[in-house]
């Protein structure tokens, strides 16, 4: 128990040291162009956080300032309490990973090679880096198979996989992604942005992504800063807040017109609203299943199987022509295009109830069995 | 004398099964290893020059241009005149055929060395400076290696260039396959110029296979993409 304590102390005290902080920080190139403009701000240690806003606001600009790609014209960039400016550069970049869109990746390296490249600049025992990147290969979900390739061997979305591998090779602190999942199809996108989440989860690294997908943001963010047009901070918050108290029409018109949409998708079911429904086995009789209906005074019942999966949804209509000493088995029984887990969010549940029969959608557990119903009647409640 | 085809392809190979010709001062191996020291010395001298030039242009990004129609107008310059040049101005010896042949050596190696390291993408010198490499860390462990095919196609380019235009040095008194040209020319022995000409384009053929296959080992096998 102390042990554990203790260990958790210092996780925490070591996560602080890796804050970003931001003081007036403000970005002009020699042609007069300002991308970030005395900008303040401060990325908590151990969360992600998501710099959105349109091409050309400086989000890019600001990220690559962090890891000194490019460097400032005025204030200071603090990590922890050590002025970026003032450590080396080149030392600085090896205890920061870098994931960028188009992996980067060394084309004449093999992907083995490619992981490695942090822990050989900083000199590890051979013996050390094997068993890193073999380590490396399986976090990311990679097949151990694919090491002794080369990159055009890879197609784009494990060839963002190597990337991050790469940035994460040295077990850096911190995570610099620059729009790392723009350049993979939709279907790879969502994939990769479910597995950085995971790791993300298990890692607790003080993460700054870069995306112009205000829907990526949203998914990913712990926190969001939205930068308008003038390279300007419009509102630093967390997703939630964002959606609920956008600060002002820049922000409204960025996060977009379905926002009301997009809280629901960051709300879950809450457990109370569950209604145990009324369900029959699919090996009762018709004649039981009129009971229990009348008893409810429902407009239909839930057929489960065996193992207590929900298998249809029988309505009042149809029991009621049905001969009642036939099993419900051998009815037809209008099956759910989706299952509500007990854990989906709002937005999905919507989604799923404007299309299921008899106005109610089946809620499983994990393993697939029913835990209750949740109704259009009930959501909609809960929306006003 | 008689100047038909089958006549001279005739006395060609005769010429050549004398072993008499192949021994000696002025014989084929002699004469064959004297050009393959022209070339040799000429292709090292040029690259020594010109890939620290390219390769150096290509890394910092800048003054490429100028390096290229430098070297352009270079090309332009013919072998023979700057060989006369250098030799009125030296006199006899080998520097003036040196000279002119390193002269032509280095334009096809500056183009190519700088065309090479500009070719590597901007997002992969970008990554390699992102990870933590020094820029002598990103020019020898990705700008170099990527780069390098187009550097030997350079070099490779220069060397067939130099193999057969190192016949020029029996012009000004030396040696080399030239001899038997200058030679056969001057005493309109036309066996004896074939077997120049012919002698000189098998070293120039066999310089392009083996640098071709020099070009494919310095490959790095994630660049082939076969």
């Amino acid at each position: 128990m102390t042990t554990a304590a203790a260990r958790q102390r210092t996780q925490h005290a070591a996560q602080d040291s890796h804050a970003i902080v931001f003081d007036t920080v403000s970005k002009r190139y020699p042609d007069g162009t300002v991308a970030v403009e005395a900008l303040d701000l401060t990325l908590p240690a151990g969360e992600l956080t998501v710099l959105v806003g349109p091409s050309g606001c400086g989000k890019t600009t600001t990220l690559r300032m962090i890891n000194r790609l490019e460097t400032l014209s005025s204030g200071c960039i603090r990590i922890g309490d050590r002025d970026v400016m003032e450590s080396d550069a080149t030392q600085l970049r090896r205890h920061i990973g870098y994931v960028m869109q188009h992996s980067g990746l060394f084309p004449h390296q093999t992907i083995a090679d490619n992981i490695a490249t942090v822990p050989r600049l900083l000199k590890w025992p051979k013996s050390r880096i094997t068993a890193r990147v073999e380590e490396l290969v399986e976090l990311v979900g990679l097949d151990a198979g694919l090491i002794r390739r080369y990159p055009h061997q890879l197609s784009g979305g494990q060839q963002q996989r190597v990337g991050l591998a790469r940035a994460l090779a040295a077990d850096p602190p911190i995570l610099l992604m620059d729009e790392p999942f723009a350049a993979v199809d939709p279907i790879v996108r969502t994939h990769l942005q479910d597995e950085l989440l995971r790791l993300q989860a298990r890692m607790g690294k003080t993460i700054v992504l870069v995306t112009h997908d205000i829907d990526e943001a949203m998914k990913l963010g712990d926190r969001i800063a939205i930068f308008n047009q003038n390279g300007r901070i419009a509102q630093f918050d967390t997703p939630t807040r964002l959606l609920a108290a956008p600060a002002d029409e820049f922000v409204v018109d960025f996060i977009g017109a379905d926002r009301e949409l997009r809280r629901l998708a960051l709300q879950q079911l809450d457990p109370e609203e569950i209604d145990p429904g009324v369900h029959v086995a699919g090996s009762a009789t018709v004649g039981d299943a009129r009971t229990r209906l009348q008893q409810a005074g429902s407009s239909g019942v839930v057929v489960l199987d065996e193992a207590h999966r929900p298998l249809g949804w029988l309505d009042w209509e149809r029991l009621r022509q049905a001969d009642g000493l036939s099993r419900i088995e051998q009815l037809e029984l209008t099956p759910w295009r989706h299952r509500l887990h007990e854990r989906t969010n709002l937005r999905s549940a919507l989604n799923a109830l404007i299309s299921a029969p008899g106005d109610v959608m089946p809620v499983v557990d994990d393993d697939g069995r029913y835990l209750g119903v949740i109704s259009q009647v009930q959501l909609t409640r809960r929306l006003s | 004398m008689n100047d038909s085809l089958p006549a001279l392809l005739q006395g060609l190979i005769g010429w050549l099964a004398d072993p008499a010709h192949w021994q000696g001062s002025n014989g084929v191996l002699e004469r064959g290893l004297e050009h393959i020291f022209y070339m040799m010395v000429s292709t090292l001298i040029g690259a020594a020059i010109a890939l620290p030039i390219g390769i150096g242009l290509g890394h910092s990004g800048r003054g490429g241009l100028l390096a290229i129609n430098l070297t352009n107008i270079g090309r332009a310059v013919p072998s023979f005149g700057v060989i006369i040049f250098v030799f009125l101005l030296v006199g006899y010896g080998v520097i003036p055929v040196i000279v002119a042949l390193v002269a032509l050596a280095i334009p096809p190696m500056v183009t190519n060395s700088f065309v090479g390291m500009r070719g590597v993408d901007p997002a992969i010198r970008q990554a390699a400076t992102a990870v933590g490499m020094t820029p002598w860390q990103r020019l020898l462990q990705v700008e170099l290696p990527i780069a390098m095919p187009l550097i030997m196609a350079g070099v490779r380019t220069s060397a067939v260039q130099v193999m057969s235009t190192a016949t020029l040095a029996a012009y000004v008194g030396l040696g080399g396959l030239g001899r038997y040209l200058i030679d056969g020319l001057a005493v309109r022995d036309l066996v004896q110029v074939l077997v120049g000409a012919v002698l000189v384009a098998i070293l120039a053929v066999a310089t392009e296979l083996l640098f071709a296959g020099l070009q494919r080992l310095v490959t790095a096998r994630g660049l082939r993409h076969d």
